[in-house]
């Protein structure tokens, strides 16, 4: 073997790694930040003592600070806002796994927010074929780990750039608390549009799935478990009308399922669908209505 | 394993290092060994029928080898196209066929026959290897090629992983003398690959893997757009997605093979360019096209016969070459379609000859090529349809749809549609339109003289700036979380 060769090409290629190495450098911040996608931050962070579980609309809609700073810390810390989305955190047994990973074994005191929505508890397939299982959420073992390699090589899907892209405009930020703020146009206009076409979407979730008795057993075990910890608070989140007319349409006694759910739990069912909360689509609160229903939230936790 | 994966990251450079640092006695060993290793990395089990194939065709071209006539070979080769084609039919098109005669045993009132369906995964690469060992048998028989009485050489050249799962399918007579040479490390010929590996990745995974975001959600629902617009523009975008996810598959593996001092056939040559459907199959996955010209065209007489016969030759072979690429009614659909249009173009070129002199366009050889080239693309790319539709109906209902809904082209649908699809990935757009002109510039400059020719031709300083800046732009812009590429499901 010609050992000129072999080095020669040896230093050149180290030489385009240590260039592409600084490159890549950019991304250090977004890494170390956590500001990788919507859900990366949620898995460095350390085991939560307190949980707000949910889907999307949970995970845009609740603000842990806000409920921090009215409240006091009179439950165990660290509160995590530990909801993804419908694709992700239906309840279901992976979610429910995910959350005994998350949560701090020997926590007593903690507080728990449920948020429930029909579709939450919903399955467009056979009952006991849960497709979140093969998700990140019924996938990771670590959830607490800085940096999640295992997250990062798996589950992280945009392109690198986007990466960048988005801390730079900040569109949609993951706060290390959970909170996901989302900053994206609020004008009428946009916000209809934005509202016509979620309608669309969910009336096609409405007439392909069915409310499942498979993650309402899932979900009334969430919150035995959940029970063990702390107190729990079963919600469900404000919403737009026209979203709140085709829940309605779609699942009629949602309410008062959940109201018996509750009953039988022994835990406060806390409903705020029809509140005019202002949303950026119909479905998930806007940032400063975010903040207005989590003081509300707060001051109706004080009063239970 | 794929060739856009950590793991061929890892497995690559392992080979490499390990091929070049072992005496040469045992790299033929070592690449056999990671040939199978990369293989079982999809399913284990499967290398086991990659073996048996092997070992009969070895078996095969070995006893034919000693036989003098042709006469006396004939048990041999079909012996091993009874082994090739019986495992591609049992895998790949029992169940299709299955489907079929069932469909037409109900629609004649007949009973159907109760045989089973195959639940068995089709093995991935297996008509790659089956068409190259066959290539091989039938040269042999020929007496074209002498037979390869090593059989760990014969084995490698059925399995050499960097063609392995998805061609270029190569001929026993360009591959066997590389395996018996001993091949020293060449730095000029380790970077020339290393160049062509890089620039087959930015066509995967920043071109290929993009315009997918555009192609999939159309074709996997078209009834949910049945706008003209969008589906010209899905059928644009898999158009070029396929070409840049094929051609950049064979260009990552005739790098890869190229860093071990193998040469691979060319595979693609601007095959966008033809100016005619003809020509776009002598630019267009040359290994198989010329395979099918040498063992199947040929053979049934070629043109040489009268030309209704010539006809049916041509029509024969793009059905099956349809049928090659899946058991699926939209390929042989796609074929052909491509079947009929080189007929047509072969009974025409007379009539187009005598067109072109009576308008003049004859006189104008690069305005005519020209013309023939947007002919040619408009054709292919319609064709693609039928080739990426989940199914038959789909590709009809596209096809139905595909001029209706132009009147509003600036107005509200394509607006919305856009809007969706730029708002769920913003830049992403602009990056596919960027990443396609990319490509095509480079094809385009490359017709008279060869990429790799002009950056190896620029000072050093030129040259690893550029390096940087590709590495760099297939870091950042490269979507990696794609499935496999489009030809490996062959």
């Amino acid at each position: 073997m010609d050992k000129s060769a072999v080095s020669r090409l040896l230093g050149r290629l180290l030489l385009l790694a240590s260039a592409v190495l600084v490159g890549a450098l950019a991304l250090g911040p977004v890494v170390l930040k956590g500001r990788v996608d919507a859900f990366y931050g949620r898995f460095i962070s350390p085991p939560a003592g307190s949980l707000i579980l949910g889907t999307s609309r949970a995970a845009q809609g609740i603000q842990p600070a806000v409920l921090t700073a009215q409240l006091g810390q009179t439950w165990a810390g660290p509160l995590l806002n530990y909801a993804f989305t419908l694709t992700h955190s239906p309840y279901g047994p992976a979610y429910l796994r995910s959350i005994q990973r998350k949560l701090r074994p020997d926590v007593t005191n903690g507080l728990f927010i449920v948020a429930v929505d029909p579709w939450s508890l919903s399955l467009a397939g056979p009952e006991g074929h849960f497709p979140e299982t093969n998700s990140f959420i019924g996938q990771l073992q670590q959830v607490s780990q800085k940096p999640n390699l295992d997250y990062l090589i798996r589950y992280q899907t945009k392109p690198l750039y986007r990466l960048l892209l988005d801390y730079a405009t900040a569109a949609e930020r993951l706060h290390p608390d959970g909170w996901l703020e989302v900053n994206i146009g609020t004008d009428s206009a946009q916000v209809r549009a934005r509202t016509a076409r979620k309608v669309q979407d969910y009336r096609r979730l409405a007439a392909t799935h069915h409310l499942s008795a498979g993650r309402l057993a899932a979900l009334r075990q969430t919150i035995r478990f959940l029970r063990r910890h702390g107190r729990v608070y079963l919600v469900r989140l404000p919403m737009g009308a026209p979203l709140f007319q085709l829940e309605q349409a779609y699942q009629p006694d949602f309410n008062l399922l959940m109201r018996e759910t509750a009953a039988t739990l022994a835990v406060p069912y806390l409903d705020y669908s029809t509140q005019p909360y202002a949303t950026t689509d119909g479905n998930h609160l806007e940032r400063a209505a975010s903040r207005a229903f989590s003081q509300q939230l707060a001051a109706d936790l004080q009063r239970l | 394993m794929l060739f856009n994966s950590l793991h061929f990251l890892v497995f690559f450079p392992a080979v490499v290092g390990l091929y070049f640092g072992l005496p040469p006695r045992w790299r033929e060993l070592l690449l056999l060994l990671a040939s199978y290793y990369f293989y079982m990395s999809w399913r284990a089990a499967y290398a086991l029928l990659l073996l048996a194939t092997t070992l009969l065709d070895y078996y095969s071209g070995y006893r034919m080898s000693q036989l003098p006539s042709k006469r006396a070979r004939r048990p041999y080769l079909y012996l091993s196209l009874a082994s090739n084609l019986g495992t591609l039919f049992i895998f790949k098109y029992f169940n299709f066929f299955r489907a079929a005669a069932g469909q037409l045993a109900s629609g004649l009132h007949l009973p159907a026959a109760a045989l089973p369906a195959f639940g068995l995964l089709l093995p991935v690469g297996v008509s790659f290897y089956t068409f190259q060992s066959v290539g091989y048998i039938i040269d042999v028989y020929q007496g074209r090629l002498e037979a390869e009485r090593n059989f760990g050489r014969f084995a490698l050249f059925v399995a050499f992983f960097p063609q392995l799962v998805a061609g270029p399918i190569e001929r026993g007579g360009h591959m066997l003398p590389q395996f018996r040479r001993t091949h020293e490390l060449d730095y000029a010929r380790v970077v020339s690959g290393l160049r062509l590996m890089a620039w087959g990745l930015f066509k995967k995974v920043v071109v290929a893997d993009r315009l997918a975001l555009l192609a999939n959600p159309v074709f996997n629902n078209p009834r949910q757009h049945p706008e003209g617009p969008l589906l010209v523009l899905a059928a644009l975008a898999f158009t070029f997605q396929i070409y840049g996810d094929f051609s950049g598959y064979t260009d990552l593996a005739r790098g890869a093979a190229r860093v071990l001092g193998f040469d691979f056939n060319l595979n693609f040559r601007q095959p966008y360019l033809s100016a005619s459907v003809p020509e776009f199959w002598r630019r267009w996955h040359i290994s198989l096209s010329s395979w099918f010209r040498d063992y199947l065209y040929i053979p049934l007489g070629g043109s040489r016969v009268g030309p209704a016969r010539a006809y049916g030759n041509l029509l024969a072979v793009f059905l099956i070459s349809g049928l090659w690429h899946g058991a699926n009614w939209t390929f042989l659909a796609w074929g052909g379609l491509h079947g009929l249009y080189l007929v047509i173009s072969t009974w025409a070129r007379p009539g187009r000859e005598r067109l072109a002199q009576l308008i003049g366009l004859a006189a104008h050889p690069r305005l005519r090529r020209g013309l023939g080239m947007m002919v040619t693309f408009i054709l292919v790319a319609y064709a693609w349809i039928f080739f990426r539709a989940n199914t038959l109906s789909d590709a009809v209902f596209i096809t139905e749809h595909l001029l209706s809904g132009w009147s509003s082209l600036t107005g509200r649908q394509l607006g919305i549609l856009l809007l969706d699809f730029s708002q769920h990935y913003r830049p992403e757009l602009a990056l596919a339109a960027f990443s396609v002109f990319t490509m095509l510039l480079v094809e385009y400059l490359g017709r008279h003289r060869s990429p790799q020719a002009w950056v190896a031709a620029q000072p050093f300083a030129v040259r690893w700036s550029g390096y940087v800046g590709l590495t760099l732009l297939i870091l950042y812009l490269g979507i990696f979380n794609s499935t496999s590429f489009i030809y490996f499901q062959f």
